[in-house]
């Protein structure tokens, strides 16, 4: 997909194949995208006879420069889903499963008209109801039946089966990892011993964070990049995003706004009050990041066993860094709300 | 050899030229994107380059006066030794965390939160200001 030189034709071939609908397909332009943290974008502006169109290629990396390893089958499947429920999100449109045609697995989707949040933002875009806005998108796609997700996401037997299975993962990530990282075993025991009222596994995007959501013309939320989507607590994406928020602002959950956009997110989720508060928030602002630090983590350790040479694998290290501290004050500062939650929750037993 | 300048001072007057002589003449979006990382990553080495085998030095000692356990030495100041010993050192407080908390103790538990909050504070020092350069 870097070969701008190769590429062109290789699109025009592949979309004469799965678009038989487009005749004479002419490639005008190829351009590699920033942005993309772990895939390879493009962009490709084309013309045919029947009209102009614009499209995005989101593909693999070579093993040797892969930050993760995802299923692009997986992700197509599931775009294809939240799509058909409705769910704000580029639709995709064609798949080259193997890379046969395209170099490497990758989708086509339509490109977005929105605005990239966080250039939004930085330009003076108005937050004023973001906070109800996130609330609702996130509820678009949590509310899509687990039944209908691609056969091959991992089914949860239980909530506690999979709390269990998350909240172990800190342990596993520092012993694979090349040095013992001792804050991930503090994490896991203080997770492990203030778990907070179960709620119902939905899915869940994975990595839904400012730099993964666009803002649409009138004003709602679009998610992008679904290939860390999985099953699990519904509050994980809400505790990553505001995670995500304390590096790269803004907070749409701070102090100000997050009773209201809890009270939003139950309304539309039928969840309640000892399930979905600014307690239960900030536990899963630290469980809800441990997909991504996981992989962070055997970056980074890669890296140093000269396994791969991607310089982002350092410099994701940073963010890890960063996380510990935020991890330790936040763990610090919840553990007597979480008994409080807890008592309440078993006196409501 | 020459001890001066420092490590730490060459390599954040390297990060100074990379960023004040060639990210002018730099063209392309996604090798911006790379300096600046760089420019992190460089000034991160700096200040660890200064303080390194200290600050090992000095988790160790906490580590083995708070929970009691002989950490043992290194076998020498060469970096690769003192890091092997610092993860021996980085494993007992690992065990010792999951230990306080399979026996409840909220006091042994508080004093090893105490350990892991100075270590972190001293990655803080080292990272400097977190700046998420080539994300959204």
């Amino acid at each position: 997909m870097l070969n701008v030189d190769e590429m062109p034709e290789r699109v025009r071939a592949f979309l004469g194949k799965v678009e038989p609908s487009w005749t004479n397909v002419v490639v005008d332009s190829y351009e590699v995208m920033t942005g993309g943290y772990s895939r390879l974008l493009a962009k490709v502006e084309l013309h045919h006879d029947g009209g102009r169109e614009t499209v995005v290629l989101r593909g693999d990396p070579p093993a040797d420069r892969s930050l993760i390893f995802t299923d692009r089958r997986q992700e197509f499947e599931l775009l294809r889903v939240v799509a058909e429920h409705g769910v704000r999100t580029p639709r995709a449109l064609y798949f080259d499963p193997t890379g046969e045609d395209l170099g490497t697995p990758t989708i086509v989707l339509e490109l977005s008209k929105s605005t990239s949040f966080m250039p939004y933002v930085a330009a003076g875009g108005s937050l004023e109801g973001m906070h109800v806005r996130l609330a609702e998108a996130l509820a678009s796609f949590q509310s899509t039946p687990v039944a209908s997700l691609p056969a091959s996401m991992e089914r949860p037997s239980s909530w506690d089966a999979y709390m269990t299975k998350r909240i172990d993962a800190w342990r596993q990530a520092s012993l694979r990892h090349v040095e013992s990282l001792p804050v991930f075993h503090y994490v896991a025991e203080w997770l492990d011993a203030h778990r907070p009222p179960e709620a119902p596994l939905v899915l869940r995007h994975g990595d839904f964070q400012g730099s993964n959501v666009m803002v649409t013309a009138d004003g709602h939320f679009e998610m992008l990049d679904w290939e860390l989507a999985g099953i699990g607590d519904p509050r994980e994406d809400i505790g990553y995003f505001k995670a995500v928020a304390q590096a790269a602002p803004p907070d749409l959950l701070d102090d100000a706004r997050v009773e209201e956009f809890c009270a939003r997110y139950r309304e539309l989720t039928g969840l309640n009050e000892l399930q979905v508060n600014p307690v239960t928030i900030a536990y899963f602002l630290v469980l809800g990041v441990v997909g991504t630090v996981e992989q962070l983590v055997h970056g980074g350790g890669a890296w140093a066993k000269g396994e791969n040479h991607l310089f982002n694998s350092v410099f994701n290290m940073s963010s890890v860094l960063f996380g510990q501290s935020m991890w330790l004050s936040f763990l610090g500062q919840l553990s007597e709300p979480m008994k409080q939650l807890a008592a309440a929750a078993k006196g409501g037993a | 050899m020459f001890s001066r300048p420092t490590t730490e001072q060459l390599l954040a007057g390297i990060a100074e030229q990379l960023r004040t002589v060639v990210a002018a003449e730099v063209q392309t979006e996604p090798t911006k994107i790379l300096l600046q990382q760089i420019d992190q990553i460089l000034m991160s080495c700096s200040r660890r380059a200064a303080h390194e085998i200290a600050w090992i030095y000095e988790e160790a000692d906490r580590i083995a006066a708070e929970t009691g356990r002989n950490v043992g030495h290194p076998d020498s100041l060469h970096l690769d030794d003192m890091v092997a010993w610092y993860d021996a050192a980085s494993r007992v407080l690992s065990e010792e965390v999951e230990a306080a908390f399979r026996s409840g103790d909220e006091a042994r538990i508080a004093k090893l939160k105490a350990v892991l909050d100075t270590r972190s504070a001293v990655e803080m020092q080292i990272l400097g200001a977190l700046e998420l350069v080539g994300r959204g």
